[in-house]
Parts: structure tokens; C-alpha cells; sequence
């Protein structure tokens, strides 16, 4: 479904991804599992699109210079230079870090915007479908995204990524700044979301523990390169991802 | 005559609020402050007075044509000048001004100075308000700017387009990842706020002539209610309408009407000095912005 081959991205003259290939199979949850400053939200802002609106805001005003090298292809098609909108047309959808609702409007408002692609009538639909994976929303539709916990948040914005009904499903550090006990509430929710609709996901963070157990496949980058590959399984036996993440 | 001046107090609030509309819409969603604003009100005025005094068009149907070729003048300014300064605050000032500028002072060149460029009213005639006598023309423009207050709401509240609008106006990024062409969406919202600057010039000024300097005063007017209300807040530039509305007209009541524009700039002063976001405006777009 998805193929990145020899991926680079610079930003001016530093290398942010470096050579990087991954696959993404239909009906997966791929896992990219790296630390701070490893390149994962340029790998998901590169997937996205979004990479491709900041190059192109940053030209206009003469700013950083953005490099983007090789092939991301998505269903068989080339998509390297595809604005996000167009990608997100395809059916991907990009839950970007650190909760990205819109804060003045309140839930139910952000779920209408978030249907900007789907159909008038299938609106309410799509809304009562969230609703239902995350019923601790329900109760909190007319309160102001801004005033939201920070789990409350992460699931409005997990919600807004279904509601453009994608086919891949891209998760950027959904569990970061969050408590444990959010955390594990959350996974329990993405997978389900996998299980129940099948949607291919593609999952980045730096938590690797509550990650490895449940995806078919991981990437474990450093540097914008990748270290290791594996199925969840493989790497959690790992004594060098074992070390580095789990500290045993 | 305190009767008199709340009532017109109040009606000078509603073409404060009808002149500020559009820089504010434009503003809130694009984040461009369009200096080009004031030049395109006018333009929609003297396009209708060209339509109907030359073609001989319907006045009516004149009207519409000028906001149309307003709207479309203005998504054509961002298309190929704005949307390339998109994000640097001093050149989109830079360049809508020069625009503006350039816009106004080539109806000077083509000759459109004097008293002849009037528009007419929609009804003649005037009606009484207790001992008050108010015309027509200025209880259609309540009348409108009350209706297009309530269908910007509707608009931006309701309709696919309004919400994409309100997403973007809040966080662009997440709005380009669910589908949302932002350059698109800066382009309806320059082209709408152009319009609505042709709908104000159209409603407004029958009440005097089509002068060039009327894009001078209303681009100072927009941007007085829209700094003292916080810029991108409809709320704010409503109440800012009210105050800087009632103040000139108390101005131009007790201490003299040549002193009413001196009132924008004080309420601009004021404001900025107390409180630079404005009543109901963020420091950090102001920051940004201004």
C-alpha cells in the first residue's frame, strides 16, 4: 500500500532522513519507533504531504531550504510532490503530534470541520462512528477543544483523522505528554481501531513498551536513518532495542 | 437631540461594523491584512456608477455586477500579488497598499474627481422616530448590516466552505491534512471580503458622493474598529462599532463633524497603548501582524 525507497530530506545543509525504505503492507500496523530528534515527524510530515506545504511557504518567503530526494508511493502511484489536501483525497490522514484539534471551536464543531471531504449526509454518521470509539467525547461535544485534557485531545484528533474515512492512517507520537494510565487507554483504543475497521496504520513514537507488542511491523530509527527492522515480536527480543528502550 | 444623535449614533455603529466586515473576514482567515481594502471599496462604488450612468444598466443589476467584479478583482489580487508574500506581515502590507494606492490614484488619472459621481438611494423619503427624522436609505443600511452580520454567522457556522473557513482560521496545518486547500480558501476569503467592501460602498454611500479620498477614510475606518475590537474577532469589531460609532457621532454633535475622523485615530491610540490586542484580539497576531 505504502513504499518509501531512498528517502532524504534536508533541512538547509542538515540531513533530517537519511536513506531511509520502508513498506507498509495493506491491513498493517507498521510501528517507527525512534527517539527524540530520530526523524519521525519529518518521516510522518514527509508521508503526509505537509513536508511539501512547509517547502513550499518557506520558498515563497525566501526562508529554510527543504530537500526532499526519492520515491514515496502510496497505491501504486507516485505521491513525492502531492500537496497534503490531494493526499488526504487518496484517504490518508496524518493525527500529527502534540493534539492537533482546532481550540476555539468546540468537539462537535471540530469533527464537522474535520468532514470537509465527506458527503453532507454522511456527516452525522461519521460523528456518531467517533462517538462511539471514543464515548468519553460524547459527554464533552459542546466544550471548547482548548479546554480538553490532553487524553481527551489526543482522541478529538484521532477522531478528526477518521472522519476523512482514510485508508492509511498516520499516528505521529499519539501517547506523548500523556499519563500511563491515558496511554494505556489509548492504545487499547487504536487497536481497536485497526481491528475493528481494518485501517492500515503507520505509527511513530519514542514510547517504545506499550508500541512493539502491537504492531506486525517496526522500524527503529536514529538519526534520520534506520537501525533495525522487524516484526513487533523480533524487536521486543532484541537485547540492543531491549537496552535502549525498555533499560533492561 | 439626544434622541437624534443615539439614533444616528447607532446607525454610524452599523456602518462602521458594514465598512470593517470584510478587512475582518479577510483578516481572520487568510491572515492577510489587506491595505487594498479601502481602494476596492471604492472601485465597487464607481463600477456601479459607471454601469448605471454610462451603460445605463439597471441599478439593481448594476449593483450586483460591482460585487461581483469586486469579489472577483480581490481573489485575483491574492492569486497572482498576495499569495506570493503569503506569511511576511511587512510585505502584504507593503504590497496590498501599493495596490490600494495604485487603484485609487488611477481613477484620479482617469478623471473621477468631483461632485457628479453619486449613487442613488434604494427608497427616497424619510421616517419619523419620535421627534427624529431619519431617511430610508440609512434604516436599509441597518436593515443590511444586520442581515450580513447574521449570514456571515450562518455562513462560517453551517456551511462546508464556513467551517473550513473557522478551521483554518485556528490551525492551517490541520486543516491542510483533512483535505482543506488553504491557498484556496485564502482566495475565497479575499474575494468574499472584497465583496463585502462592495456591498458596504454600495449601501453607504448614497448617503454622499464617490470620492476617491472615501477609500482613504474607509480603509482608516476598518482598520480603527477592527484594531480597537481585536483583529479576526467579529465580536470585537461589533462592539468597537458601537463605541467608535457613538463617539463620532457625539463628536460630530457637540465639538464639530470635521473632528470625527480624528476620533478613529484616537480610539487607534488609545487602544493601542492600553491594550495593543484590542478588546477581544490575541497579542501574539497583533505581534505578528501589526
Amino acid at each position: 500500500m505504502l513504499e518509501v525507497k531512498n528517502l532524504l530530506v534536508f533541512y538547509e545543509n542538515a540531513l533530517a532522513i537519511n536513506d531511509l525504505s520502508l513498506r507498509v503492507e495493506k491491513g498493517q500496523m507498521v510501528g517507527v519507533i525512534g527517539s527524540n530528534s530520530a526523524g519521525k515527524t519529518t518521516l510522518m510530515n514527509t508521508l503526509s504531504g505537509l513536508i511539501i506545504d512547509m517547502k513550499i511557504k518557506e520558498e515563497r518567503k525566501g526562508g529554510e531550504r527543504i530537500t526532499i530526494m526519492g520515491e514515496v508511493i502510496f497505491n501504486g502511484e507516485e505521491i513525492t510532490h502531492l500537496e497534503p489536501y490531494d493526499r488526504a483525497k487518496k484517504g490518508m490522514a496524518l493525527c500529527r503530534e502534540r493534539h492537533p484539534i482546532f481550540p476555539e471551536s468546540d468537539v462537535l464543531e471540530n469533527l464537522k470541520i474535520a468532514g470537509y471531504l465527506i458527503k453532507r449526509s454522511e456527516l452525522k454518521e461519521r460523528i456518531d462512528f467517533v462517538f462511539s470509539l471514543f464515548p468519553a467525547l460524547v459527554g464533552l461535544k459542546h466544550r471548547r477543544a482548548g479546554f480538553l485534557s490532553g487524553g481527551e485531545q489526543q482522541m478529538l484528533a484521532i477522531g478528526m483523522a477518521l472522519m476523512i474515512q482514510p485508508i492509511l492512517l498516520l499516528l505521529d507520537e499519539p501517547l506523548l505528554g500523556l499519563s500511563p494510565a491515558i496511554q494505556i487507554k489509548l492504545v487499547d483504543a487504536i487497536k481497536n481501531i485497526q481491528k475493528e475497521m481494518g485501517i492500515t496504520t503507520v505509527i511513530s513514537e519514542q514510547f517504545a513498551r506499550p508500541i512493539l507488542p502491537m504492531i506486525d511491523y517496526g522500524y527503529i530509527i536514529e538519526n534520520g536513518m534506520l537501525t533495525l527492522t522487524g516484526s513487533g515480536k523480533e524487536l521486543m527480543g532484541n537485547p540492543e532495542v531491549r537496552a535502549a528502550y525498555f533499560g533492561v | 437631540m439626544l434622541q437624534g444623535t443615539l439614533i444616528y449614533g447607532f446607525v454610524n455603529s452599523v456602518i462602521l461594523a458594514l465598512i470593517a466586515l470584510g478587512f475582518n473576514l479577510t483578516f481572520g482567515i487568510s491572515g492577510v491584512a489587506n491595505f487594498a481594502y479601502g481602494a476596492l471599496y471604492i472601485f465597487s462604488a464607481y463600477t456601479a456608477w459607471m454601469l448605471l450612468t454610462w451603460l445605463k444598466i439597471n441599478y439593481l443589476i448594476s449593483i450586483v455586477i460591482a460585487v461581483l467584479l469586486t469579489s472577483l478583482l480581490g481573489g485575483l489580487i491574492y492569486k497572482f500579488i498576495l499569495l506570493r508574500v503569503r506569511g511576511m506581515p511587512i510585505s502584504e502590507v507593503i504590497a496590498s497598499f501599493g495596490i490600494g494606492l495604485s487603484i485609487l490614484e488611477f481613477f484620479r488619472f482617469l478623471g473621477f474627481v468631483g461632485s457628479e459621481y453619486t449613487l442613488p438611494v434604494f427608497i427616497d423619503g424619510s421616517v419619523s422616530i419620535g421627534e427624529t427624522y431619519i431617511d430610508i436609505q440609512r434604516l436599509l443600511i441597518v436593515v443590511i448590516g444586520i442581515a450580513l452580520v447574521s449570514i456571515l454567522y450562518l455562513f462560517t457556522h453551517y456551511t462546508k466552505t464556513g467551517l473550513a473557513f473557522r478551521g483554518m482560521a485556528q490551525e492551517e496545518r490541520t486543516a491542510l491534512i483533512l483535505g482543506i486547500n488553504s491557498d484556496k480558501m485564502a482566495t475565497f476569503s479575499l474575494a468574499i471580503g472584497s465583496g463585502l467592501a462592495g456591498v458596504a460602498a454600495i449601501t453607504i454611500l448614497p448617503l454622499g458622493q464617490v470620492a476617491i479620498e472615501g477609500g482613504y477614510s474607509a480603509l482608516l475606518n476598518a482598520l480603527a474598529v477592527c484594531i480597537v475590537g481585536g483583529l479576526g474577532s467579529t465580536g470585537g469589531i461589533l462592539v468597537a462599532s458601537v463605541l467608535i460609532g457613538y463617539a463620532q457621532t457625539f463628536t460630530a454633535t457637540y465639538i464639530g463633524s470635521h473632528w470625527m475622523m480624528i476620533v478613529s485615530l484616537i480610539a487607534i491610540l488609545v487602544i493601542l497603548i492600553i491594550k495593543p490586542s484590542g478588546l477581544f484580539g490575541k497579542q501574539k497576531e497583533l505581534e505578528e501582524r501589526i
